[in-house]
């Protein structure tokens, strides 16, 4: 056990819980009568912050294909982050170059403060402290 | 969808959680096991949904996934957050995701939550439609039919002590749908004086301890929405029990000490021959009496129930006094006969709830507690001083729980939620889990 941290290793990070891009990927307004036409959010933020996490190319490899691209490309560059590629490279699994650069715009952009737009209604959803709220009035659920 | 089921749900389910919640903060509670293999069985990459994740126990079970918590309660997903989880505000009938985005989903003690039929189908249908063909669903919800206590309705009231919530309590055996074990009151459990029960403890018995401290829990962890303790032990121990508690800073040591010169065991003996059940109150639905000390105020229900025999037999089971099997389902456990003699007692249950006259059953839990006090508390330390008045902590907040039959959930999926095929049905510690598949769009 060290008890003295060496430069030459990397301290190990922790996963915070703001929301990410790969959060942001998944999400989708749900007010009435929106449909599929409520993806993607439109992301605003206001106070973002890098926060390194451990890189796991299989992980991320694993995520890719699972990712609606467009959006996320939409959100990267909202956020000005380097620019992410129209679609994944062929042979993205074993390119090292382009897992570390998805690793970094889906897991270690965290997004503490901003909001998430409807496309179709404008309705606004908050994100503070990393905790987006995507609660709806009455008014305008389905249910 | 229904004001009045909402309305029920936001005074007895959300703002009861997001009332106590900051009671939550200090503890770590472990998970149901189950849960946690289902969970390490996903494969690695996968992403998965906790519906209604409280403070997000079960979120870095898998550091080989990626979970979202999800949660109505604002003041448990902050704790997820200070965790180091992600999580995020919404409503399981409206879920803010696009379709078939996940690869497995759970929602573990959420379904007891909804107050109808229809929102619990709704409930249940939007987690399948955010989850992937072939993905998987578990879903853990509180069953009706318990080893040692009784519900006497499927849609029941549950008061939560804060008494019992405390940072200095590391432990607890019980869970909410988890029996008393060996006489001694965990200190999650409970909150419980569940005013439903009739109150049969076997002490002897400990189902907890199957699991021995693996699985305890912290209090409030547990009582965070899943864990709940309906017991009568709380009952057992009597009004200068629950004052301590309640005054004093409970240190687990002196915790026990307490409760063991407090001989629970005997307390228990003579509980159990008795029944503490409230009377169930004309309305069809819960066993809410405005008299309670700890009622405040509530929604006229019986616009939120329909007729009760309408709302129990959904066709899962056959006659009432029957232990009947899961039809078509393998993977249960062979505990289905533990629950027998609470479905004997349906027979009972179905006439008492035709209608008695409706006698302040707090009224007669008062008098039995009172009995038990003057009895056994004599010898005990006069700082049990008991408190003339409120009988029941004041401030005892309410939860409700619809509290699911033998092959309810399943009969509910395979009826109303077609997109989904059950994998597979059991009980665990009192508690139904399903596992079901959301089927491809090739089927």
């Amino acid at each position: 056990m060290r008890s003295v941290r060496s430069f030459r290793f990397r301290p190990r990070e922790l996963p915070s819980g703001n929301m990410k891009l790969l959060t942001h990927n998944l999400l989708s307004s749900h007010v009435r009568g929106v449909g599929t036409r409520g993806f993607p959010l439109r992301l605003q933020a206001t106070e973002v912050r890098i926060n390194p996490v451990e890189f796991n190319p299989d992980f991320v490899a694993r995520m890719i294909p699972k990712v609606e691209w467009a959006a996320l490309v939409q959100a990267a560059d909202t956020l000005n982050l380097a620019e992410v590629p129209k679609e994944p490279t062929e042979g993205y699994e074993h390119d090292e170059t382009f897992l570390r650069k998805m690793h970094h715009v889906l897991l270690e952009v965290d997004v503490l403060e901003g909001t998430l737009q409807c496309p179709e209604s404008g309705r606004l959803f908050p994100i503070s402290r990393g905790i987006p709220n995507m609660l709806l009035n009455d008014e305008e659920t389905e249910t | 969808m229904d004001p009045e089921a909402a309305q029920l749900e936001k005074q007895h389910v959300h703002d009861v959680y997001e009332s106590t919640a900051p009671y939550f903060s200090d503890l770590q509670s472990k998970a149901w096991p189950r849960v946690r293999q289902f969970l390490q069985d996903q494969k690695p990459g996968s992403l998965i949904a906790d519906i209604g994740c409280g403070t997000g126990k079960y979120l870095k079970v898998n550091s080989q996934v990626h979970t979202l918590g999800c949660d109505y309660c604002g003041p448990l997903v902050e704790i997820a957050r200070n965790r180091g989880c992600e999580v995020m505000v919404c409503d399981n009938l409206n879920l803010p995701f696009r379709d078939q985005g996940f690869d497995a989903i759970i929602s573990i003690g959420v379904i007891h939550h909804f107050s109808t039929k229809q929102r619990r189908i709704r409930a249940i249908k939007e987690m399948a439609r955010v989850l992937a063909p072939g993905g998987q669903l578990m879903i853990y919800v509180w069953a009706m039919e318990q080893k040692n206590r009784h519900f006497e309705k499927q849609d029941v009231l549950v008061p939560w002590n804060r008494a019992f919530c405390s940072g200095l309590l590391s432990e607890s055996h019980q869970s909410w749908g988890h029996p008393v074990s060996q006489g001694y009151q965990g200190p999650g459990s409970a909150c419980g004086c569940a005013v439903c029960f009739k109150g049969r403890c076997d002490s002897k018995r400990s189902h907890s301890m199957d699991y021995g401290p693996a699985v305890a829990r912290t209090c409030c962890e547990d009582i965070s929405k899943e864990d709940e303790e309906e017991n009568g032990l709380y009952n057992n121990f009597g009004k200068s029990f629950r004052s301590w508690f309640f005054s004093r800073s409970l240190d687990e040591s002196t915790l026990r000490k307490q409760i063991e010169r407090a001989r629970p065991m005997k307390i228990m003996e003579g509980w159990a021959n008795s029944t503490v059940s409230r009377q169930p109150s004309r309305h069809p639905s819960l066993d809410f009496h405005p008299q309670e000390p700890f009622s405040a105020k509530g929604p006229n229900l019986d616009e939120v129930f329909v007729d009760t025999s309408s709302q129990r037999h959904v066709g899962w089971l056959g006659t009432p006094g029957t232990s009947e099997n899961f039809s078509g389902h393998e993977g249960g456990e062979g505990r289905r006969k533990e629950g027998s003699d609470f479905l004997d007692t349906s027979d009972t249950r179905d006439r008492v709830a035709a209608g008695h006259a409706s006698d302040p059953s707090a009224r007669k839990m008062l008098r039995r507690v009172s009995a038990f006090d003057s009895t056994d508390s004599k010898s005990e330390d006069p700082s049990y001083a008991e408190k003339q008045g409120d009988a029941l902590d004041s401030r005892a907040f309410m939860r409700y729980y619809h509290v699911f039959r033998e092959g309810e959930l399943s009969g509910l999926l395979q009826e109303s939620v077609s997109e989904l095929q059950v994998l597979s049905a059991s009980n665990d510690h009192g508690n139904w889990c399903i596992i079901a598949e959301k089927r491809g769009s090739w089927e």
